[in-house]
């Protein structure tokens, strides 16, 4: 069952020159559509922080095309849905070419001394995010921390995750859950 | 984008100008970061009271400064981040990594301390 407030589409053309007014448009709308009942500076933030890396990713990959967002709402939940003609993300070929063995269709994408960062196949064209927090809580030595944040920040801030290759349509499909 | 506000024989005090640091600048930052660290051979506080807007492409640069101001036996250590910018940053657990404190004069008193 859908929330009572209208959907937002919203399209990005991928120019960095944007990206603060165009996260500030989308916020705008999500403040009105949290429910009283919900932690709204929980879910600002984590918007924030989606959306952000979203827009960020449309400039690295999606080139000179436009960036489609759409936003929907739940009564308990809403929907951020980020579509672009972009190359499709490198998971969907590396598998595809791959030779190494992919248990239960889970593949560690990234790790280091804090978070690990895994792929799950869900079928050949989908796959959802999950990650976990290494078990130190001290300083670490920090070189072998990577410098890649963006699927991670995603990952962590949403309830789920999950990318699309749209074979049919050349489309990348990034959708994530925020539950209120 | 990296402004020197004070210097005592151990640190610099660098006041970070800009409200936005996001993929298009966060080259020019490091750089910016790495000159400063090269130059003056202390630890660097940066102040990031300015600082409104953060993406992960700033993060990056951010840790791969930290990366070479230690192998130079020095460090970064971070002040004035709003709460939205510190909450993202123990997100991905880089409070791990960083010293992190609330006003640069309790920056200073710590690195006088190291």
């Amino acid at each position: 069952m859908q929330n009572s407030a209208e959907k937002l589409a919203f399209e990005f053309d991928n120019s960095a020159g944007k990206l603060v007014s165009s996260l500030q448009y989308m916020l705008d709308y999500i403040s009105g559509i949290i429910p009283p009942q919900a932690d709204a500076d929980d879910i600002m933030f984590r918007s924030k922080v989606i959306i952000t890396e979203l827009l960020t990713n449309g400039i690295k990959h999606a080139g000179n095309g436009h960036t489609l967002f759409d936003i929907e709402p739940y009564p308990d939940s809403m929907v951020i849905r980020k579509t672009d003609n972009g190359q499709p993300l490198y998971l969907i070929n590396s598998r595809q070419h791959s030779t190494e063995q992919f248990d239960d269709n889970k593949k560690l994408i990234s790790a280091d001394m804090l978070n690990s960062l895994y792929a799950i196949w869900e079928s050949d064209n989908h796959i959802r995010f999950a990650s976990e927090e290494a078990s130190f809580d001290d300083f670490l030595p920090v070189e072998q921390v990577m410098e890649h944040f963006g699927i991670l920040i995603i990952t962590r801030s949403s309830d789920e995750f999950t990318y699309t290759y749209d074979k049919g349509a050349h489309s990348n499909i990034f959708r994530v859950q925020i539950i209120f | 984008m990296i402004k020197i506000s004070n210097e005592g024989p151990k640190f610099v005090v660098g006041e970070v100008t800009i409200t936005e640091a996001n993929l298009s600048n966060s080259d020019e930052f490091k750089a910016e970061l790495v000159k400063l660290l090269d130059e003056h051979k202390k630890i660097v506080i940066l102040d990031l009271e300015e600082l409104k807007y953060v993406d992960s492409a700033f993060l990056g640069a951010l840790v791969s400064a930290l990366k070479y101001a230690l192998s130079l036996k020095l460090d970064i250590v971070l002040v004035g981040l709003r709460t939205d910018i510190r909450d993202l940053i123990k997100l991905i657990r880089l409070d791990k990594v960083f010293k992190i404190y609330n006003y640069p004069e309790e920056a200073q008193f710590a690195v006088n301390k190291f």
